[in-house]
């Protein structure tokens, strides 16, 4: 038998290390650490940019079969399906050119009355086209991958769009990828306005498959005016995302006697399932005014805790909203932005 | 060495292989296939194999390490898998002794528990930090890997079968 085919070396009698027991209890601190670290204090984060620029050029690699496959798949669309889609694209543009003629002529009268009342213009925000490479593995939470990073200047809390509505925000932001939470995470929560009614309220995510939807709005008195095939948009007084992108459609209310709120179940405009192709935009108060904006738009970003982050718009909305055009008549419902307001103005009603 | 009666003498393990079969694994687990509570853990079963089979060389720092490039690369609360494959490395490691001397689908029934207690440590930590429940259907992640245990103790200890001296004649 030839040298080196078995494992000749002693092991070592003395030098074992630490017992397998303070090991783990060592390693095992440090995770919990870390995870605490993580979850309350956001301290990880340079961990995160670091491991992640450490391993992009595996992930790299990984991802491009897939996505072979995928255009593999994309190519091999059968003649018809093009074709039917073709047709449908070219009504939807018939459509659309209407209500775009329409539009332009409102925005131009719009123009005028703003001049007319001092009004600030409305902004209109250059996006950034991305897409999404893939969701993340992580069954515990909803967001996705796209290819834009801080070298595309994508920054914290952008709000997130796609063809339909609202998809989300960008919750973390690599060099090359960022992550997006979308409106269907248990942590996200975005300010919606009822254009049928005027109502402000706000629309937590809630994945759970028990629902129906995947998004629920929270803390709306039971007698207050929501009704099956409501549409939801932003609302603007967040300072995050521009007023009046649909977000939801109301699905289904459920009046109940133990409480005075109703379960109101919503489900998103935006294709959350599978979306490819998303519009990034810069949150509103950035590109509004740069000073007040630093502060409070990362706490939104964030949108941990979803009550605290609604909190934390509140204030960020308020130096906006007088600028803001407000309906002069629901002017002193909605001087009371967000959310945390929300259960006291309910308070309120039902005392009425 | 005491062993059980009949089984060849392995040839040292390559400290290459073991550590490029680990970043297969790693690489595996990156796959893009989107959402689906019920993928088997490839990585996990890889370390603890590893730390069943070389415990000298695949110790609890190394798990650490790997455990944290999936917590990035899954977007999940950093140090969740990091916990889990170091609780995982002390489980395999401290009943490694028992577990060679039985057969490969006995040792695979032994391991169900350990994968099982895995993922059970994940659903807890992350119901606590405030997860979405996943779904029952993880419950198969544990038995797949269990499952999967024989098929990659075969496939990861075939280099150490080879015959020490080589023979043209003879295909390994």
């Amino acid at each position: 038998m030839p040298i080196g085919t078995v494992d000749r070396r002693a092991p070592s009698l003395f030098r074992q290390g630490p017992s397998l027991l303070s090991q783990v209890a060592f390693y095992s601190a440090l995770a919990l650490f870390l995870m605490v670290a993580d979850a309350r204090f956001k301290l990880t984060e340079p961990v995160r940019q670091v491991v992640a620029s450490v391993l992009y050029p595996v992930q790299w690699l990984v991802v491009q079969p897939v996505a072979l496959f995928q255009q593999g798949a994309d190519y091999m669309q059968s003649m018809e399906q093009a074709q039917a889609q073709a047709r449908a694209a070219d009504q939807r543009l018939v459509q659309v050119a209407q209500s775009a003629h329409l539009a332009e002529q409102l925005l131009d009268e719009n123009l005028h009355l703003r001049a007319l009342l001092a009004l600030r213009e409305h902004l209109v925000s250059p996006g950034q086209a991305a897409e999404v490479v893939h969701d993340t593995p992580d069954p515990y939470t909803r967001r996705v991958v796209i290819d834009r990073g801080q070298t595309s200047g994508i920054a914290l809390g952008s709000p997130v769009l796609d063809a339909n509505g609202v998809l989300g925000q960008v919750t973390r932001v690599y060099a090359l990828r960022s992550e997006v939470t979308l409106l269907i995470d248990r942590d996200q929560a975005i300010p919606v306005f009822n254009p049928r009614t005027g109502a402000r309220s706000v629309a937590y995510g809630d994945p759970s498959p028990g629902g129906g939807g995947n998004i629920e709005l929270r803390f709306v008195p039971s007698n207050a005016d929501v009704v099956e095939g409501d549409l939801l948009t932003t609302s603007g007084v967040d300072g995050v995302y521009p007023a009046g992108i649909p977000v939801a459609r109301v699905l289904r209310v459920e009046h109940r006697a133990d409480s005075a709120f109703s379960r109101i179940y919503c489900e998103p405009m935006a294709r959350v399932q599978q979306a490819r192709h998303v519009l990034v935009l810069p949150p509103v108060l950035a590109v509004d005014d740069a000073p007040t904006a630093q502060a409070p738009v990362a706490p939104a970003a964030a949108a941990k805790p979803a009550a605290p982050a609604a909190k934390a718009a509140a204030p960020a909305a308020k130096p906006a909203a007088p600028a803001r055009a407000v309906p002069p008549k629901t002017g002193e419902k909605t001087a009371t932005p967000a959310p945390a307001p929300a259960a006291a103005r309910a308070r309120q009603e039902t005392a009425r | 060495m005491i062993m059980p009666r009949g089984q060849p003498l392995l040839l040292p393990v390559n400290p290459v292989f073991m550590g490029a079969s680990l970043v297969a694994a790693l690489a595996v687990n990156m796959l893009p296939l989107g959402r689906v509570a019920w993928m088997p853990d490839l990585l996990m079963m890889l370390i603890a194999f590893w730390s069943v089979h070389q415990p000298q060389r695949v110790g609890m720092g190394l798990a650490f390490m790997f455990g944290l490039c999936m917590d990035v690369q899954h977007s999940a609360l950093l140090g969740q898998h990091a916990l889990v494959y170091c609780l995982l490395v002390f489980g395999a490691v401290s009943m490694r002794r028992r577990l060679l001397w039985f057969s490969l689908p006995v040792q695979a029934l032994q391991m169900l528990p350990l994968f099982f207690m895995a993922h059970a440590v994940a659903l807890v930590v992350r119901m606590i930090s405030g997860g979405v429940f996943p779904g029952w259907s993880m419950v198969i992640a544990p038995l797949v890997e269990a499952l999967l245990w024989p098929l990659i103790s075969m496939v990861l200890l075939a280099p150490q079968r080879r015959a020490p001296d080589a023979d043209e004649n003879r295909p390994l």
